[in-house]
């Protein structure tokens, strides 16, 4: 016995390679494509969040956009509205998210444009940490990703606020959102 | 420098070893702070010579002049701010190269000033950098790549408070009273000389 213990470490290395592959996935896809011209490519730091959430402005508009994002620690967006090939890197992207670590949250069909959504809670299951969106139809894509402390109302006024394509399905979460 | 030396030397003849070591100190601490200021754009110091590139530095009292000529108070606060300006634009295409901007990043990085927001559309690029420090902002860049309009930095350095920022966002949110209309900068537009 006393003689496997020096493997002992290569296990947990293992094992916390493994996590981080999983979460380095959907970051490799992102990095994948950020060169690439057809796909437009945001990339919003931790830091710009937590520097917008401390201006206090009297504008109404601009306090609910304070109000959603003082939570949010980071926004990557991938998104393309005309391409041919959407429905293979919907796929492709599909197969990369590693479903273990997100929950399913939403999913919606209609006619050739795919949409989903997935959650990444907190181990007690209370907080929503990262909101995945991932959208595909045949000439269209969008890869969006929140990261921070998520409430799923707000996320969805922010459809409004975020002029990107793919964002209006974050107004889909109000709606599948079961009311109390 | 000549006097640093002068004085080295007669330290040094006069045995006054304290003073000379105070004074080697003094040396090498002005040699590293031109090195450091040589530095600290690479990118500008690489690149304002470049035949097509308009290259402006101006230091921060003449943004305190310039903001004599601003009507609002919140915005003269603001410029008042301003340490240094530098900008440099290339109109006829970006001599920059991925290198170039791997060694920025890398000193960037080094200088904690942090990558901030990347919005990249078709050939269209736009970063913005930012070094912070217990609620101010003390260093803005912002680096820019369109094909139409040309590419090329932005860098402001100054003693932004939030505060300051957050009074000119108020300002700025403000509606204008009736028959006002909000003043709207002419665009810059400098010519190219080629030599």
């Amino acid at each position: 016995m006393k003689k496997y213990l020096f493997l002992l470490p290569f296990f947990f290395l293992a094992a916390l390679m493994n996590a981080a592959a999983q979460n380095d996935a959907i970051t490799r896809f992102f990095n994948q494509y950020a060169e690439d011209e057809r796909f437009t490519v945001v990339y919003v730091a931790p830091k710009l969040f937590s520097m917008v959430s401390k201006i206090e402005t009297n504008d109404e508009e601009w306090n609910n956009v304070r109000e959603i994002v003082k939570d949010l620690t980071g926004l990557r967006v991938l998104t393309a509205d005309s391409i041919a090939d959407g429905l293979a890197l919907y796929k492709s992207a599909l197969s990369k998210v590693p479903v273990s670590e997100y929950s399913e949250l939403l999913t919606v069909r209609d006619g050739n444009q795919n949409v989903r959504f997935w959650t990444k809670d907190t181990n007690d299951g209370t907080i929503i940490e990262e909101l995945l969106l991932l959208v595909g139809a045949p000439d269209e894509f969008t890869l969006l990703s929140f990261t921070g402390k998520i409430d799923l109302d707000k996320i969805s006024d922010l459809s409004k606020a975020l002029d990107i394509n793919g964002a209006e399905q974050l107004g889909k979460l109000k709606k599948s959102k079961p009311k109390n | 420098m000549a006097t640093i030396k002068m004085r080295t030397l007669l330290a040094t003849i006069s045995g006054g070893r304290q003073e000379f070591v105070r004074l080697c100190f003094l040396s090498v601490f002005v040699f590293f702070s031109f090195t450091l200021k040589a530095q600290d754009f690479g990118l500008y110091w690489k690149f304002k010579d470049y035949d097509g590139a308009v290259a402006v530095s101006a230091p921060g009292w003449l943004a305190k002049i310039g903001s004599l000529f601003i009507d609002e108070d919140e915005g003269r606060q603001l410029v008042r701010k301003i340490n240094k300006v530098r900008v440099l634009v290339f109109q006829d295409g970006s001599p920059l190269t991925a290198k170039d901007f791997t060694r920025f990043r890398r000193k960037a990085e080094k200088r904690h000033l942090d990558e901030l927001l990347t919005i990249r559309e078709g050939k269209n690029r736009v970063q913005i950098y930012g070094k912070m420090r217990r609620n101010k902002i003390k260093k803005v860049v912002v680096m820019f790549d369109t094909p139409d309009d040309g590419s090329g930095m932005l860098s402001l350095k100054g003693r932004f408070r939030l505060e300051d920022v957050t009074k000119a966002f108020n300002k700025m949110g403000k509606k204008p009273k009736n028959g006002d209309k909000p003043v709207v900068p002419p665009v810059l537009n400098v010519p190219v000389i080629r030599a």
